[in-house]
């Protein structure tokens, strides 16, 4: 069995998320609120914490934490490299490899994201790998360089463009259900969306995930350190992340085979490969979406469906809770839950496996967290509530 | 213009003098792009810039409409590609021209010519593709 097969796990959980522009508090302060409440949920004392990790180019450096957190001594301190959500899912492999190798036993997987402390969140990913050949085209925006890609998935592979109306009503209609996301109340106005503004075609604006300021906070301990705290363990199954050969920062010459999907293919092979599981084992998804067409290709990546069957399966009454086969984004995902940097995904993923989500899927053991989909190193982990 | 050191330097200089110049591993004689100081096939260090003609296909496009920042000086909406040059095969970003909003086709042939785009207070050098 591989060695992060049910080693380790999520013991405590902390988010705060608030409107864009709206936080209460600068970046650092409500990252450390996370942190508190992730640690109180499985009460264990803050202090204790001796490991931090983040993804997608956080600034928040954990030595700075020290002082508000407590911290007694810091042992392990890393950041998953690359600018878009692709690390999200990595962060908590790497939180395990630390934990595993007997380098931390208490570790904080982290991302905060306050826009009046670190500017939007579309800048910071643009930054990563802005250059001239993008700046002439007039290409600036991730939006931008998703909807290239997009393209290519519609026209040259056949998907229908419908599959992304139902798979953004699906996060919506989650949302809606949801008194932690920020579109609880609303359900998507389905004409709204088809008749809203072009962004970058094919995109319109509901296409497209909006940021919000907030932090979220993951507690990860052994498997075995999980099962003596307060909350039941979400067992962290698998975790792989990366790029294969064709894939990556490629300035628009990735492999032809691979240039219209999310990057996930060699990531779900080896996900798979190493739990032992399949797609069909899958109960749940919490699919990191920045923009629809990218949600789908992550879907196809990671084996839910094809090219040729992607509208039978992508289908708004397959993908909601808790009578589709393919519940996805639970909680409402990037689009409805909120945007803290994909974050809320993982959160949700925790929270459905507890069995506390507001739209909880009967019987949910095994949730994939499907991470930033057409980022130059992508991520993907499995999480379940008992150990298969 | 900022000054042009990367490995792609002979590609930027081959614009300003109305050129597309391109690299090719010496060894294998695979094309590299984006340009690199080795090619990981053959490990050869050899990179010949070739000239090839600004003639091409489309691979794929958008067509944008919200005013994204350092897009200032391209009126809205404006249509980028990522063009397929013949003959090698590398794929490469640029603009197409819009005139009548006509969707453009994968596959389609375009030509291009040399055209500059502002970006703040420089102006960096652009294929402007056209079709036919
Ligand atoms: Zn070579």
């Amino acid at each position: 069995m591989h060695p992060l097969y049910g080693t380790t796990a999520v013991a405590g959980i902390g988010m705060r998320q608030y409107r864009r522009g709206a936080s209460p508090l600068p970046e650092q302060g409500v990252l450390v609120e996370a942190i508190l409440a992730a640690c109180a949920d499985a009460d264990l004392d803050p202090a204790e914490v001796d490991g931090f990790v983040s993804y997608g180019d956080d600034r928040n450096e954990p030595v700075r934490l020290m002082p508000a957190l407590g911290t007694r001594e810091l042992k392990w301190s890393s950041v998953v490299w690359g600018g878009g959500g692709g690390g999200i899912a990595g962060a908590f492999g790497l939180a395990a490899a630390a934990i595993l190798s007997g380098q931390a036993r208490a570790v904080i997987v982290f991302r905060a994201l306050v826009e009046g402390s670190s500017g939007r969140l579309s800048a910071a990913v643009m930054a990563h790998h802005l250059n001239d050949h993008m700046l002439a085209a007039g290409i600036v925006a991730p939006a931008q360089v998703c909807a290239i890609r997009a393209n290519r998935m519609y026209e040259h592979h056949g998907v229908p463009k419908s599959v992304a109306e139902d798979l953004v009503r699906a996060s919506y209609y989650h949302g809606a259900r949801n008194p932690e996301a920020v579109a609880y109340g609303d359900d998507l106005d389905v004409e709204g969306f088809r008749d809203a503004r072009w962004i970058a075609e094919p995109f319109r604006l509901f296409d497209c995930s909006r940021e919000n300021d907030g932090a979220a906070a993951f507690l990860m301990v052994s498997a075995e350190r999980a099962r003596d705290l307060k909350k039941a363990p979400a067992y962290l199954l698998g975790c792989a992340n990366g790029a294969e050969k064709g894939w990556g920062d490629l300035l628009e010459n990735d492999d032809a085979v691979l240039y219209p999907t999310a990057g996930f293919r060699s990531i779900a092979r080896r996900l798979y490969a190493e739990t032992g599981l399949s797609p069909a084992d899958i109960d749940v998804v919490q699919l990191y979406e920045n923009f629809s067409a990218q949600g789908v290709a992550s879907l196809i990546d990671h084996g839910f469906c094809t090219y040729e069957n992607v509208a039978e399966v992508v289908r708004f009454d397959n993908l909601i809770a808790p009578s589709g086969k393919l519940p996805i984004n639970t909680g409402g995902g990037n689009f409805a839950q909120g945007f803290i940097h994909g974050i809320g995904t993982a959160y949700e993923a925790v929270k459905q496996l507890r069995g506390e989500s507001s739209n909880p899927v009967p019987d949910a053991k095994i949730c994939l967290l499907a991470g930033g989909p057409g980022a130059p190193t992508v991520s993907s982990a499995i999480f379940a509530n008992e150990i298969p | 213009m900022d000054v042009i050191d990367g490995a792609d330097a002979p590609y930027w200089n081959g614009l300003v003098e109305g050129r597309l110049m391109l690299p090719r591993c010496g060894g294998c004689g695979d094309w590299l792009w984006p340009a690199v100081s080795r090619c990981g096939k053959c490990g050869s260090e050899a990179i010949e810039w070739t000239a090839r003609a600004m003639a091409g296909t489309i691979f794929s496009w958008t067509r944008t409409w919200h005013r994204f920042g350092f897009t200032e000086s391209l009126d809205l909406p404006f249509v980028s590609i990522v063009a397929t040059v013949d003959d090698c095969g590398i794929r490469l970003l640029g603009r197409l021209d819009d005139p009548d909003r006509i969707d453009p086709v994968m596959g389609e042939t375009i030509t291009g010519r040399v055209g500059a785009t502002r970006v703040e207070n420089r102006d960096i050098p652009t294929i402007i593709w056209s079709r036919g």
